[in-house]
């Protein structure tokens, strides 16, 4: 236990850290500057306010703004990345409730209940809930990646190249199993990205793989810029599609009373109680995990209410606990990438491109060099927390005339905002050109269903799992039982395996019953 | 979206025999990837011995995408599904023209204009586009952008065209 203090009370001295600023024109004086708070509030600033725009989803919101951490140090940088994260969080669920437009996934239910209040004159209290409940499951997750992180780095230091590989399939299965829609699709996206983080240089022998001696892709596809084109480029072009203006019933009525009265509070602390626990749980296991926690904790208050008709009509509770839930998984979500290196989910993903960029390999040995680095984050995450509590309630004007921008002025802004990012990694045209095409790839791949967010999760363990895998044939001397043979990899290919066949078999019995419906008509 | 006797017919380029064709289209795409995978790391060397050569790898993850291309093709035939989804050519041609005309821009014009000239012509992919406030927004956000990246950023971003700078 107190190493969880040491290491705590380690983050917060990172978060604190005051820097010395002596600027000229005050002839000498030094200014100390919170820089990393600092970094903190503008990275969750500007992530609410992307993540506010209607049609932009977390993923989208955190590609966009890779481009503007780049030029800090790694620390600053990361939790900066980290408070764009909550911040899009928080404002996906400010549109939710307040236009019916889930900005993402994980806000889709609730925009059930909170719309039906915001209509009801409650909007308020059901953005003050929603931060409020947020802001407790952000604590609570805080401390469970506190009291985690330490033993799950060191049974990951245990692991050799076969458990790894093995880990990294069962990740990668999960991500399936939790995916919406197909899962030969899920599957065919995963190996798509994959093959795509093979192009460039290999890293045993140096030879140019699919590179076709085109220079930019010599060292491979660029991470950034593969995101930027698969979810800032596809979305906006999708979103055209749709015709962004047609169906957006935005809330006339001012919106006042921020502050839940007593009886909502007394009605929502079990919940979000109840929604913290199952959103922790559910984000630590890879695949969509705050997705999947907020529907579930939906589905459970609506299970155990007394009062399961006012659901849908405005219920405190269905506010509170999605809401809840949704937070402690997106922070819990960080465990499995700061004590293994494996991102469960594309968002995660994204920060393992920004930690490469950045020279960091993300893993246990990260946890044990760099330790500043990684508990500077953890502490981070709690401020950013506490941050959007106080001040989002006081700017829901500001968001709520942030949704009245026109689609029509909002997607040529992006283009020129991503292809700037684009260009200003590398300062390479052709950086951009790429982004575009794989902007088009994704607007096809989301017309036939594919979703681009797994490619990203493939693309991203490419290379590691082509290194364990090598690794451990090599080990084995060539021998693929190996990752039968040893028992922790044993175990964890079981698991893959016993979901896989649990996840295809309903859905060929369903399919096979659709074929059955259709050879009797 | 089901195939009803009276909408499969309508405007349907697939042969009959595909019900899918969302899928089955998806997963020959999926397959021709695959395949130009194959040809594309055919020179890289295989295995040595027990030790991975620079070609295994993506030969095994391309051949694993084509036999799931396959899959998902099978699913197509075999499964009653959408027809082709309907494509729109304004949004994504003037995006991309959009994104071509900025990287072919931003080394010579410098960003100024590469980012004016990419917000106008972004803006003509939708139809509902007013150019007055198309023309303010656009020189906002070009301002905004100037000042953000190169200074408050401090990426080194070239603001000017070169002529202009020399």
């Amino acid at each position: 236990m107190g190493d969880v203090f040491s290491n705590l009370g380690l983050g917060f001295g990172v978060v604190f850290q005051f820097v010395q600023w002596t600027p000229a024109f005050l002839g000498g004086t030094s200014i100390p500057i919170p820089v990393n708070i600092l970094l903190c509030l503008i990275g969750a600033l500007v992530g609410t306010l992307v993540g506010v725009l209607p049609g932009i989803g977390t993923i989208a919101t955190v590609a966009m703004l890779l481009p503007i951490t780049f030029g800090l140090p790694p620390v600053g940088a990361l939790i900066m990345l980290a408070g764009i994260y909550y911040g899009a969080q928080y404002g996906g669920s400010t549109t939710s409730i307040l236009v019916n437009i889930p900005g993402e996934a994980g806000s889709v239910v609730t925009a059930l209940d909170g719309f039906q209040m915001a209509k009801q004159g409650r909007a308020g209290p059901a953005l003050a809930i929603a931060a409020i409940g947020s802001f407790f499951a952000g604590c609570v997750a805080t401390v469970l990646i506190a009291v985690l992180g330490a033993p799950l780095t060191k049974l990951a230091l245990a692991f050799g190249p076969a458990e790894y590989f093995s880990l990294m399939v069962l990740g990668l299965i999960f991500a399936v199993v939790l995916a919406k829609g197909s899962v030969l699709k899920a599957i065919a996206m995963i190996v798509l990205g994959l093959l795509l983080s093979m192009v460039g240089s290999d890293i045993e022998t140096g030879a140019s793989r699919m590179a076709f001696n085109i220079p930019e892709l010599a060292d491979g596809l660029g991470f950034a810029t593969l995101a930027m084109g698969l979810f800032g480029f596809a979305e906006i072009i999708r979103n055209l599609d749709a015709g962004g203006e047609s169906d957006r019933q935005l809330v006339q009525n001012k919106v006042s009373g921020l502050m839940p009265t007593a009886k909502d509070l007394k009605d929502s602390a079990p919940a979000i109680g109840r929604g913290t626990v199952l959103g922790s749980i559910l984000g630590i296991l890879p695949g969509g995990g705050a997705v999947i926690a907020s529907f579930a904790a939906y589905t459970l208050e609506k299970k155990i209410s007394k009062t399961p008709q006012k659901f849908g009509r405005g219920a405190i509770q269905g506010v509170a606990a999605p809401e809840s839930a949704n937070n402690a998984a997106a922070q819990t979500s960080f465990i499995p990438l700061l004590t293994l290196g494996i991102p469960p989910n594309a968002v995660m993903a994204l920060m393992v491109g920004a930690m490469t960029i950045h020279g960091i390999v993300p893993g246990p040995q990260v946890m044990q060099k760099q330790p500043d680095l990684v508990w500077g984050m953890i502490a981070s995450m709690w401020v950013g927390n506490l941050m959007l509590l106080i001040i989002n309630l006081p700017l829901v004007g500001i968001w709520v005339r942030l949704l009245r921008v026109p689609y029509r002025l909002m997607f040529p802004s992006i283009v020129i905002f991503c292809s700037i990012g684009i260009y200003s990694v590398n300062n390479a045209p052709t950086d951009v050109i790429i982004a575009g095409i794989f902007g088009l790839i994704g607007y096809w791949l989301i017309k036939h269903d594919f979703e681009p967010a797994p490619l990203l999760l493939g693309m991203v363990l490419g290379p590691l799992m082509e290194e364990n895998l090598r690794r451990a044939l090599l080990i084995s001397r060539g021998d693929w039982s190996v990752f039968v043979t040893r028992p922790v990899s044993a175990v964890l290919m079981a698991i893959a395996a016993a979901l896989l066949v649990l996840t295809v078999l309903p859905a060929l019995r369903k399919k096979r019953d659709e074929v059955f419906v259709e050879s009797e008509n | 979206m089901n195939a009803t006797p009276g909408q499969a017919p309508v405007k349907s380029i697939m042969p009959k025999w595909v019900r899918n064709e969302q899928d089955f289209v998806g997963g020959i795409a999926m397959m021709a990837i695959a395949a130009f995978a194959l040809w594309a790391s055919s020179d890289l060397q295989g295995m040595r011995g027990f030790s991975f050569g620079a070609g295994t790898a993506p030969r095994m993850f391309a051949t694993l995408l084509l036999i799931l291309g396959a899959g998902i093709t099978a699913v197509g035939i075999f499964t009653e599904g959408q027809h082709l989804a309907k494509y729109h050519w304004r949004g994504p041609f003037f995006v991309t023209l959009a994104i071509l005309s900025f990287s072919q821009t931003i080394r010579s014009m410098g960003m100024i204009f590469a980012a004016m000239t990419s917000f106008l012509i972004a803006a003509c992919g939708s139809a509902e586009t007013k150019w007055v406030e198309t023309i303010i927004v656009g020189a906002c956000l070009t301002a905004f952008c100037a000042l953000l990246f190169p200074y408050a950023l401090g990426l080194p971003l070239q603001l000017l065209p070169t002529f202009m700078i020399r």
